[in-house]
């Protein structure tokens, strides 16, 4: 398996002023950016958020190599939206929805890469509590996030790896040849950690049969 | 009370369009006190299903398990309180980007919030990983991965240690390693394996052949008598 890895779910260490600012701005800024897309529709603005993102994470001190390795992974699906938009909507529209799309990814990398995932999980926690009322479990939601995270670089690892094996048997235009093994592959991942962690007992139901042993609230 | 514990289990697969119904392992008695056994057999024989009933993963489609008196069935979460579970690949084990945030997880059910970190550092430096613990778990080399998955299961203090083939992925280098850890820890230690030097470490050992224990006795006479179920195979 190729360890290929996108930067979005790898916190980085550092002392900037993003990695000090409450885990709760930091999302409130993601949210409010990936709302605000919705309503940019000149693509000078689309592009001068885009550019405000990259001055942050500039700011952030955390390395042009690796903002270059956000934006270079979801590039050929982007291009192709890029095509797709100019076609259908004109070259104004499709840019700005593409730099849209590109100013999230690096909103949201700004999150991530700047806290620590068992901060990241210990605010999901305590911002999903009031959904316990409606059944949702807090400490399974942050599972779930936290999860996810951690599977895009697996993901991408594993296409890569199914990219590399279609080529040397000649099949790199066989879209059946890439598209099959990476679903299957991700399928068996899935239950693997689903295995993993049902073994571990963590996302465990607490039910009066399966008694908890908790010492903490969070 | 027995440690571990499996009376009249059977565990089935049903029938699908491909296949009929089949059992994959059947254990009329069984009971498991050794601080170290070992379970020897072919790929396909049953032993990783042994292994998953003992943690609650499988449970039996009729017949008990117990761990320490609880029914795996009815106190599934207690007993995995109780029984960590090392697999072979420890990638799949490690479930956060780093092996200290992996063992922060561990401790997130077993230890306050602001002592988590301090906590998880204690048990870094207790396996030698401490150096270990920011980086990418995709970075780490495979011995250093299974040890990082061998210190998050452990960081809850269980009382039982259950391996499903953990040296199937490691260089001799690691592979001795992880013997040599797994020979201090207090831990009761149930372990399946191909690997035959591993195993002479035990004190009871198990082979599963065909969905059944076929012996059950000391590592020396268990390696020789899985030999002999080998070669007879091949002619």
């Amino acid at each position: 398996m190729s360890t290929a890895r996108y930067p979005l779910g790898d916190y980085v260490p550092g002392e900037s002023w993003l990695h000090r600012a409450p885990l709760g701005v930091k999302f409130l800024g993601v949210l409010l950016l990936g709302l605000g897309t919705f309503w940019l529709k000149s693509w000078g603005a689309s592009v001068a958020v885009l550019a405000l993102m990259v001055l942050l994470f500039a700011s952030a001190r955390l390395g042009a190599r690796r903002l270059l390795r956000l934006l270079a992974g979801p590039a050929p699906l982007l291009l192709a939206v890029l095509v797709f938009q100019w076609w259908q909507l004109g070259p104004a529209q499709a840019v700005s929805i593409v730099a849209n799309v590109y100013a999230c990814i690096v909103a949201a990398s700004l999150l991530t890469l700047t806290t620590p995932v068992p901060a990241l999980l210990d605010g999901v926690v305590s911002a999903a509590r009031p959904l316990k009322r409606i059944g949702v479990d807090p400490e399974r939601l942050a599972l779930v996030i936290a999860i996810t995270l951690r599977s895009i670089p697996y993901l991408i690892g594993t296409f890569s790896a199914v990219r590399d094996a279609a080529r040397a048997r000649g099949l790199e235009r066989n879209p059946r040849a890439r598209a099959m093994p990476v679903l299957i592959a991700s399928v068996a991942y899935a239950q693997r950690t689903g295995d993993a962690l049902a073994a571990r007992g963590l996302g465990d139901a607490v039910t009066p049969e399966n008694p908890t042993r908790d010492r903490t609230a969070s | 009370m027995s440690a571990l514990e499996l009376r009249d289990v059977v565990v089935r697969i049903p029938s699908d369009d491909e296949r009929p119904a089949r059992t994959i392992l059947e254990v009329p008695s069984l009971r498991l006190d050794e601080p170290r056994i070992g379970v020897l057999g072919a790929n396909g024989s049953g032993k990783s299903t042994l292994l998953r009933l003992l943690n609650g993963l499988q449970e039996p489609s009729s017949g008990t398990v117990t761990v320490h008196g609880r029914d795996t069935r009815r106190e599934g979460r207690a007993v995995r309180a109780e029984v960590g579970f090392v697999f072979t690949d420890p990638l799949s084990q490690l479930v956060m980007p780093t092996g200290r945030e992996d063992l922060e997880l561990s401790l997130r059910r077993t230890v306050p919030r602001k002592e988590r970190r301090t906590r998880a550092e204690e048990i870094l430096r207790r396996f030698g990983l401490l150096h270990l613990a920011d980086q990418s778990v995709y970075e780490l080399s495979g011995g250093e991965r299974q040890l990082m998955a061998l210190a998050s299961v452990l960081a809850v203090e269980p009382r039982v240690l259950v391996l499903d083939e953990p040296s199937t992925l490691l260089d001799l280098r690691n592979r001795e390693l992880l013997r040599r850890t797994l020979s201090g820890l207090p831990q009761q230690i149930v372990l399946a394996t191909h690997d035959l030097e591993l195993v002479l470490d035990m004190e009871r050992v198990l082979v599963v052949e065909d969905a059944r224990v076929v012996f059950d006795g000391g590592a020396e006479a268990a390696v020789a008598h899985y030999r002999r179920l080998c070669l007879a195979e091949r002619a």
